[in-house]
């Protein structure tokens, strides 16, 4: 036990949930190893939420594999953990073996959501890591970033040294292997930056000549791609406590405000003989209660009856139950309601008319909304609803279509079930001009309009029994969309930010809309610049990141939207969106 | 029915009594340890606590009493291989029925790091400590049930159950009234006691 464990423990008793401090969860690696590079992943919001993430746990498992490397985990600690550490002179340590961040030769951000960059420099600054890569000389650590935000890195790539664009399973282990070759030859931290800049997938901001372009990492084999198959057990209640199971990446419904469908093209598939095994070895090896399948569209899954088939035995041999979370409505059967047995059914509409489904291309019909009378059937006595408000080309007669679905949901349960207690809940978020969808070029509502059409929906549920209604907080809707299409100009205003107290932004009760305001304004920097409709001719931040999908069909896809005119769903057959030159799409 | 006898130490030690009991169920699902269920519309496995530690506190005498047929020393082998250091199995007992260690709990032994000394606590025992948002004073003396040397340490025995006396309270206690420097995290538990028939028994000798 080193020093830094006993103080640790010593300041344990005076925090809430001391166990996300601990670690020691069943299934951690061997830590003693002799390795050749050591790597320390950062998750920059509270042990519960990192601890949930998957593509954490595939990239640790990874690394941890391989018989050169180590790799450890940090997650944000709470603010008041943090203040300990402070008040105790204790840096930021990693959870395995209470090491400094620092002493670490690579340390690694998983960047998720914009409201989460606040927290990345919060974790910096409590490792006592300089946060612009360019005040950071040999004696750090190389410190890179990666996960979806990556998608558009510029306005957090002067704090990292490299970005892993795409996915990381191949591209971590690259590096890695570079930076103890550059260790061992003893390199110097920008020859070891040149070489990381040859990995495909690796965007090296100080590196990057113009009118270069860094291609997105794809996994290839998808199928044969390692898993985690003795996921790490927490010793806490987590967001996702259970083992969770890939069956595929990317997305072929081709929704045009959803980032994640474009990003994690080319579609893979795993088959459902691999994915059973998974899940068996997941639970013998762990013995999590229950499996959950996680993709973006899990009822699409070509395999998903069969996946069924083949865990059900296992399932009700060991007593764990198997959930199927965010079903589609159009592939939702009575089948799926019943064996899922889950206590609320939960779809996704979008948007309240047909017309507006039809704009976003989000392919669910009216007559399949009635599907959900199958659910009814089957015994299921509440329903949750999400929507987006603000939608390109919305009217107020879109938004009160998102009554008139609740409206029709409450007669169809009472007629079905001839009682009246079903309950529905409906929430809402605004809807987020993201990069690298065919919306990206999009205005967001006011902050003004937001409240007027959050007033109008509300007043229009009120009338109807049994629907509760909530929605996310509009102001920090216009930062992450300020965030999300930022370019390098937003860099010192997140620092400014920080400075000014800003941390945990994606927490309620920490989120402060007069401390990014007031960073914008000290840097005179004016947050209409990146709310508004971009231009499409004009150059965008994130054009130099090559998702595969090209920039021509985003377009393409954005004019249809506007005629009202919906395409096809991948597995119906290819719609030429090239995020096939980066790999196969096995659905076709 | 098995009865193992386990620690909760080290990083274990910072597991909250509901976490764990969650985690016991998954240490004998990966383990391969069978345990009935209970009939009914929301089955739940068949598994029987002694009463809830205080968090960050050492125990070296908790028990659980599974429904299983598997034998005593499977399922202790088994369950060793399934869980972290800091709750490993140290016994096992076969019982015919759900022994009820929490319902029939009476007293607890720990052992404070702390040099042993004497103190005065017959006469009574004042501590306070916060409640829910509230300061609460109470007098803790006839929870006290003894003293003694735990080989140079101090030893002490403590109302335990429905009746239950928080050992870090006490430590809290002795820390402001006599200067010490009680750790909580060093407190251990070493032994659990019950009421048969108006006895007091050391659980290990009640399940033999
Ligand atoms: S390449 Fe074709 S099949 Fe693959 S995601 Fe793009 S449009 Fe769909």
């Amino acid at each position: 036990m080193n020093d830094y464990k006993k103080k640790i423990d010593e300041l344990l008793l005076s925090v809430e949930k001391p166990a996300r401090y601990v670690g020691g969860e069943w299934n951690v690696p061997d830590m003693k190893k002799q390795a050749k590079a050591k790597f320390c992943f950062c998750f920059p919001d509270i042990y519960e939420i990192g601890m949930s993430n998957l593509g954490l746990q595939i990239l640790y498992d990874i690394i941890n594999r391989h018989p050169d490397f180590i790799a450890e985990r940090c997650y944000a600690p709470w603010t008041d953990m943090g203040a300990k550490l402070r008040e105790n002179d204790i840096p930021l340590l990693s959870l395995e073996t209470a090491t400094p961040l620092k002493d670490f030769d690579v340390v690694g951000f998983s960047v998720q959501f914009e409201l989460l960059y606040s927290n990345v420099l919060y974790m910096l600054d409590l490792a006592g890591i300089p946060f612009y890569a360019k005040d950071r000389g040999g004696e750090y650590p190389i410190i890179c970033a990666g996960g979806p935000c990556a998608v558009n890195p510029e306005p957090f790539a002067p704090f990292f040294d490299c970005i892993v664009i795409g996915e990381g399973e191949e591209a971590d282990l690259e590096l890695l292997k570079k930076v103890a070759e550059g260790k061992e030859k003893g390199l110097s931290k920008v020859q070891i930056l040149e070489e990381l800049k040859k990995i495909e997938g690796v965007y090296v901001p100080s590196l990057l000549t113009e009118g270069e372009r860094v291609v997105k990492a794809v996994v290839k084999d998808f199928e044969n791609a390692p898993y985690p198959t003795k996921p790490l057990v927490p010793n806490i209640e987590i967001v996702h406590d259970r083992a969770t199971l890939e069956l595929y990446r990317g997305c072929a419904s081709g929704c045009r405000f959803c980032q994640a469908g474009y990003y994690y093209r080319p579609i893979r598939e795993r088959s459902a003989e691999k994915c059973a095994e998974y899940g068996r070895e997941m639970i013998n090896n762990s013995g999590f209660g229950e499996i959950s399948l996680c993709s973006l569209s899990t009822s699409d899954y070509t395999g998903l009856m069969d996946l069924e088939k083949e865990l059900r035995p296992f399932i009700d041999e060991k007593k764990i139950t198997l959930a199927l979370p965010s079903l589609r409505l159009s592939s939702f059967t009575k089948e799926m309601a019943q064996s899922s047995r889950r206590s609320s059914l939960t779809f996704a509409p979008e948007a309240g008319t047909q017309r507006l489904r039809n704009v976003i291309n989000k392919n669910v019909t009216d007559e399949e909304i009635g599907n959900i009378g199958r659910a009814f059937e089957a015994g299921y006595d509440s329903v949750k609803l999400y929507f987006m408000l603000g939608l390109p080309t919305e009217t107020d007669e879109d938004i009160l279509g998102i009554a008139e679905i609740c409206k029709r949901l409450r007669s169809l349960y009472i007629e079905i079930r001839k009682k009246r207690n079903l309950t529905i809940s409906v929430s809402c978020s605004v809807f987020i001009p993201k990069p690298s969808t065919p919306f990206q070029w999009e205005a967001q509502i006011s902050l003004d309009e937001m409240l007027r059409r959050q007033k109008l929906l509300r007043n229009a549920l009120r009338e109807i029994k049994g629907v509760s209604f909530s929605w996310h907080g509009a102001e920090t809707s216009v930062l992450e969309v300020v965030l999300a299409r930022g370019d390098k100009k937003l860099a010192p205003v997140i620092v400014r930010a920080y400075e000014l107290g800003a941390k945990f932004d994606s927490w309620t009760e920490y989120f402060s809309w007069d401390i990014w305001t007031q960073a914008f304004a000290d840097c005179g920097i004016d947050m209409g610049e990146y709310i508004g409709e971009i231009s499409e001719d004009k150059d965008l931040p994130w054009d130099f990141i090559d998702i595969g999908v090209s920039k021509k069909y985003l377009l393409g896809q954005r004019h249809l939207a506007y005629q009202g005119i919906t395409t096809k769903n991948c597995r119906e057959g290819c719609n030429g969106c090239g995020a096939n030159k980066l790999g196969r799409c096995t659905i076709i | 029915m098995i009865v193992l006898k386990y620690t909760k130490s080290l990083d274990a030690r910072f597991i909250s009594h509901i976490d764990l009991l969650k985690h016991i169920g998954r240490i004998l699902r990966r383990a391969g340890i069978p345990v009935k269920h209970s009939q009914g519309f929301n089955p739940h496995a068949l598994l029987f606590f002694s009463p809830p530690m205080v968090l960050g506190v050492n125990s070296y005498a908790e028990y659980v009493a599974i429904d299983t047929d598997m034998n005593g020393d499977e399922v202790f082998e088994r369950f060793n291989n399934s869980v972290p250091d800091g709750l490993k199995a140290i016994n096992w007992f076969k019982t015919d029925k759900n022994p009820n260690i929490q319902g029939k709990s009476v007293s607890a032994d720990y052992v404070l790091d702390v040099p042993y000394f004497e103190f005065d606590y017959k006469d009574g025992f004042e501590i306070t400590y916060k409640k829910k948002d509230d300061m609460v004073t109470e007098d803790i003396a006839r929870k006290i049930f003894g003293i003694f040397n735990a080989d140079g340490r101090l030893g002490v025995r403590l109302a335990s159950g429905n009746n239950n006396l928080r050992v870090d309270r006490l430590a809290t206690g002795l820390n402001e009234k006599y200067g010490k420097d009680i750790k909580i995290t060093t407190i251990a538990k070493i032994a659990q006691y019950v009421d048969v028939d108006g006895k007091e028994i050391d659980v290990d000798l009640y399940l033999k």
